[in-house]
């Protein structure tokens, strides 16, 4: 089965039909997928920005995070459920856009950052806490982060002009008719 | 406002914007990563005034350190907003969403701003306090449900007659 064929699937499963059919779900999902994008990004920037002795390095980073992730988790959980099912409800257009496959590469990269930062470069960082620069290696993990998540975004916003059935066209309003 | 909307699309400034269909993209773009900063700048105040993060540092630094971020980000989307409210002057002035969002952006920004005049009148009182009372922190909690509206109501522009009907003024009748 290739992922066409699957895309199909998805796209004519009673999700997909429950969402795609509704004239409220997908908006209110959309809402919810900014409000967790909101969530994912602030919460990540602040700790890339951390990394970058931005505003200072005063704080301790741990502290930092520990205060954070588990917000942008909760975010990340948030936007992947609001996604998927704005993806099934048109799986087989969001399949064929590029944009989306561009945000899903963007996605895997910041990852895979993600990882190495925690693996490797991280191994190490109660000697960079507090008051001490971050290392090379950690401030160019927070700057590729930022760059990441930034066209994340950016890709995301465009799936919405270029997957063919644009939902945020401006309406046509007739002025004279309405005042 | 029918008027002005009609107005405002027919200026130079608002063709250029139209006929430039990457603008609109980039500037909601921008407009999101602005959205988020504020935000997060935002919440983590609340929550420092929920005892829920920030403990190690007091609740007037955890606000030296986010305010200037909300304000900054809140100016980049005032400017945001509005290159899109004249590259798209229909959609965007002649809708429940958008002002309701710009209902709820006065009483957010009102709600912020008192509370940031509270604190620096009450420096030392906040310095050392841990924990607020109870009343701040439904009043922190209220303010944020505020800015999560804001949000709300930013998305829905977009749907504005589908979701609000004839509260719509572009549902047709």
């Amino acid at each position: 089965m290739d992922l066409y064929a699957i895309a199909q699937a998805i796209e004519n499963s009673a999700v997909g039909i429950t969402v795609r059919d509704s004239l409220y779900l997908l908006p209110i999902i959309n809402v919810f997928h900014v409000i967790a994008i909101a969530l994912v990004f602030g919460t990540i920037s602040v700790v890339d920005l951390r990394l970058l002795g931005v505003p200072s390095n005063s704080r301790s980073l741990k502290a930092i995070s520990h205060d954070l992730l588990k917000w942008t988790w909760l975010g990340f959980g948030l936007a992947v459920v609001t996604g998927s099912l704005m993806v099934a409800a048109n799986a087989t257009t969001f399949y064929s856009n590029n944009e989306f496959r561009l945000k899903l590469v963007a996605l895997a990269a910041a990852g895979v950052n993600m990882v190495i930062f925690e693996l490797l470069t991280a191994r190490n960082a109660h000697l960079w806490d507090k008051d001490v620069p971050v290392p090379f290696a950690g401030k160019l993990a927070g700057a590729l982060s930022l760059i990441f998540w930034i066209s994340v975004i950016f890709l995301g916003r465009w799936i919405g002009y270029t997957k063919g059935f644009n939902f945020d066209v401006p309406v046509d309003v007739d002025f004279d008719a309405l005042f | 406002m029918g008027d002005f909307a009609a107005w405002l699309a027919g200026t130079s400034l608002s063709n250029t914007i139209a006929e430039n269909l990457w603008v609109i993209p980039f500037v909601q773009s921008v407009h999101i990563v602005a959205l988020a900063v504020a935000f997060v700048s935002l919440l983590l105040i609340v929550l420092r005034i929920w005892g829920w993060a920030g403990q190690d540092i007091s609740l007037t630094a955890t606000t030296d350190r986010f305010a200037p971020w909300l304000w900054g980000a809140f100016a980049v989307l005032a400017l945001t907003g509005i290159v899109m409210v004249i590259g798209e002057p229909a959609r965007e002035l002649i809708s429940f969403s958008f002002w309701a969002k710009m209902v709820l952006i006065a009483i957010g920004v009102a709600a912020v701003f008192s509370f940031q005049r509270h604190l620096a009148r009450h420096k030392a009182t906040w310095e050392g306090t841990l924990v607020a009372q109870s009343s701040t922190k439904v009043l922190a909690g209220l303010t944020l449900l505020v800015w999560i509206g804001i949000i709300f109501m930013g998305r829905l522009i977009a749907w504005d007659a589908q979701i609000w009907g004839s509260l719509s003024p572009q549902s047709i009748p």
